[in-house]
């Protein structure tokens, strides 16, 4: 049931533009320094792009919003850790957000010719 | 059976071509009959300044027999063990066919003749110095077995104590040097005699190549190779013939056929199903046939990426929509339609409960007790005892008898649905691959990327697919050469040397092969790099250098979420940085062609070029690049 709560809230409410104005105030260079330590990046990448075999999901660009990231840093639905409050504070979290949407994105596939398979 | 069956003649000729494929050229080679030492080899034991000369080893005939089966190479790391044999593979068998291949570690020494075996479709030899030696080549041994791949052991030992010298030779020696890895090898012997030792060399090379394969090992007793050879003109080498792979059971894949043609939503998974490339057709076959989707498990080049009904990466929401599955060789069904989540152990299935499954495998048949790797029961509909590449014609066949005019419309019908979903998956893989595309450290799909583009236009063989898996993912393979699977055991420490064997397979075939390589990996067997330095192999290396163990990295994470701990620690223990280790220099000091490390991304593709050039003039090459996690 949580995870059908999930899915719609990133139906709802799954653009950029609202997770930002419903994510706490967070500096994004604090959230780099975090994720880095937290090697977040391990799975998902440092500039969140996801990993390989699924392992780490992509977290950007788009990422789902606020309430749905904290709750899967958390208590995670599936395999991915758990990040719990005494480790991880909610100022981490909102920081490590801030810096998800500070990633600029990349050229799009069509535009990179390494990529015209 | 009917006119519009099989022609028997015609199906008996294309078993024989599937056998052939296992074993390649040998087919020829063994076509003589049985062998006689070689006339006048009868060389004498003299005396020689009063010392004793045996002019003709036992050694020399086992030369004989290793040459009979057609083995080109023996890699070894060098033992006393076998010093008489090794001796004459260079002097009596002049170093060819076999040529020794000189090996820093027995682990290197099996792994080589893995990635070999995949490549060339038969296999070489190894030599393991008795105790020690078999020691360092188990955890390579296994990943041959697991992987179903036959790899020819042979071990030095000295069974009768009173002829061993005090010490060390008692420390490397053994009454049962198979007992250590019988558990996952096809077969072993102790020979007592060198009549004993034809036979059983031929016998094993036989086993280790019937389908399912898998590594055999034979012990070359140290008097029965130093010893001088007596009575050589009763020794006999037999004749070895090849079993013909079964077919499974014609009236059962009627029924089959039957199944498939009805079903509405059938799916095929193919694992270690194609042997060749004419396995790889056949599967097209059926799969056209059926009009129905494949999934390639991928411990084989099974089924063409190019093709729209290449949906491996759609498995999840083919398994759950599948009505009936047809499993070809797959080596965990039960992983197939269930999963188990970590660390909470939660069970999940994935698939509808009344999916009908169907099995073609011979693994069954190769099961053992202790070692796992039977993965978890997996209760089926109908399990068919067959070599799926032996079998597919005729499931083909039955298929089109089965499938009315009606039911071919209704099939067709199924084309837009899945070229579009083809489609759409490649475009969706694609703009993935793109995400953090300029980051550096450089993303694991622009690696993949960058090396696509520097050997599209060659000949291609990917030896590992399964640490970088954007290859499988992007990549247009069509060949069975293109892609060779993965450990089958994943026991790191397999790829480089795999590698390195895969491409002395491939050397003479005009094949450029290369692999993403592993940090890690590499640094359990670095010596592969001077092995392939010394023999010329052209492997081009490039690196997956991630500066950590990063599977475990997650791991740790995971544990402290689940002991409420800290998460900041999980470097302790799987990282490999502090200090970084420079793997250009590294290759460079074993005679490697190398560059690195790279972190700019930009970089990479003008690498490339430099080090395809070294590969094309026959040398290896290694490129370091520093690497996103995964």
């Amino acid at each position: 049931m949580r995870e059908l709560l999930l899915v719609a809230l990133l139906v709802f409410t799954g653009s950029a533009a609202f997770a930002q104005e419903q994510a706490p105030a967070g500096s994004p260079e604090r959230g780099y320094q975090a994720y880095m330590k937290f090697q977040c990046y391990t799975c998902h990448g440092t500039v969140g792009q996801g990993g390989e075999r699924n392992v780490g999901p992509k977290l950007v660009p788009d990422p789902i919003p606020y309430v749905g990231f904290e709750v899967e840093m958390r208590t995670p639905s599936r395999d991915m850790p758990a990040y719990r409050k005494p480790f991880v504070s909610d100022q981490d979290l909102a920081d490590m957000y801030a810096y998800l949407l500070s990633i600029k994105p990349g050229p799009a596939a069509k535009d990179i010719t390494l990529l015209n398979f | 059976m009917s006119s519009k069956g099989i022609d028997r003649r015609l199906f008996l000729k294309s078993a024989a071509a599937s056998a052939a494929a296992i074993i390649g050229t040998n087919l020829a080679a063994n076509s003589a009959s049985a062998q006689t030492t070689k006339p006048g080899a009868e060389a004498k034991d003299t005396e020689l300044s009063g010392e004793r000369v045996i002019g003709r080893p036992g050694s020399d005939f086992m030369v004989d027999v290793i040459k009979s089966t057609g083995i080109e190479y023996v890699a070894a790391n060098p033992g006393s063990s076998f010093r008489s044999l090794h001796e004459s593979i260079v002097n009596y068998g002049g170093n060819r066919k076999p040529e020794f291949l000189t090996c820093t570690h027995e682990e290197v020494s099996v792994a080589i003749a893995h990635g070999y075996a995949k490549a060339a479709g038969k296999p070489i030899g190894i030599l393991a110095h008795s105790t020690v030696g078999l020691q360092h080549a188990v955890m390579a041994v296994y990943n041959a077995w697991c992987d179903r791949v036959p790899v020819i052991m042979f071990a030095g030992n000295s069974l009768d104590a009173d002829k061993r010298r005090p010490g060390v030779e008692w420390y490397h020696c053994v009454q049962d040097p198979a007992a250590l890895l019988r558990d996952f090898i096809k077969w072993d012997d102790q020979p007592a005699s060198l009549q004993h030792f034809a036979e059983s060399v031929v016998r094993s090379y036989k086993l280790a190549t019937m389908p399912p394969c898998g590594p055999v090992l034979i012990t070359a007793d140290t008097e029965l190779q130093e010893e001088p050879v007596h009575e050589a003109g009763n020794l006999r080498i037999p004749k070895l013939t090849f079993s013909i792979p079964p077919q499974g059971d014609s009236s059962a894949l009627r029924e089959v056929a039957k199944m498939l043609v009805a079903a509405e939503r059938p799916l095929i998974i193919a694992d270690r199903a194609a042997r060749s490339q004419e396995g790889v057709t056949r599967l097209v076959e059926v799969a056209e046939a059926l009009n129905a989707p494949v999934i390639d498990v991928g411990s084989r080049m099974n089924f063409p990426t190019t093709h729209y009904l290449c949906q491996t990466q759609n498995r999840g929401a083919l398994v759950r929509e599948a009505d009936l599955v047809l499993l070809l060789e797959v080596a965990d069904p039960w992983g197939q339609f269930n999963s188990v989540g970590d660390p909470y152990k939660e069970y999940r299935r994935l698939a509808k409960p009344d999916v009908k499954v169907i099995h073609i495998s011979l693994g069954e048949s190769l099961t053992k007790s202790n070692y796992q790797d039977m993965q978890r029961y997996m209760p089926v509909d109908l399990a068919i005892s067959g070599d799926v590449e032996a079998t597919l014609p005729a499931l083909t066949e039955a298929v089109r008898s089965a499938t009315g005019s009606g039911r071919r419309a209704a099939l067709a019908d199924r084309t837009e649905k899945l070229r579009a979903q083809y489609r759409q998956t490649r475009e969706r893989t694609s703009a993935l691959a793109s995400y953090g595309w300029d980051a550096r450290p450089v993303t694991t799909a622009r690696l993949a990327a960058e090396l696509w583009n520097a050997i599209k236009n060659e000949k291609w063989c990917l030896t590992a697919t399964d640490g970088v898996t954007w290859a499988r993912r992007l990549w247009p393979a069509t060949q069975y050469y293109n892609f060779l699977g993965h450990a089958g055991g994943a026991g790191v420490g397999y790829t480089a040397s795999a590698a390195v064997g895969a491409a002395l397979a491939n050397r003479d075939k005009g094949i450029v092969t290369v692999t993403f390589q592993p940090d890690g990996d590499l640094l359990y067997a670095p010596g592969v790099l001077w092995t392939a330095a010394h023999h010329k192999i052209p492997i081009l290396m490039l690196m997956h250098n991630n500066r950590a163990y990063h599977q475990e990295v997650m791991h740790l994470q995971r544990m402290a979420g689940l002991h409420n701990r800290r998460m900041d620690t999980a470097y302790v223990g799987t990282s490999i940085d502090k200090p970084n280790v420079d793997f250009a220099k590294l290759a460079q000091s074993m005679g490697v062609w190398a560059e690195g490390p790279i972190t700019d991304p930009a970089a990479i593709g003008r690498s490339l070029s430099r080090a395809i050039a070294v590969v094309k003039r026959g040398e290896p090459a290694l490129i370091d690049v520093v690497t996103q996690g995964r």
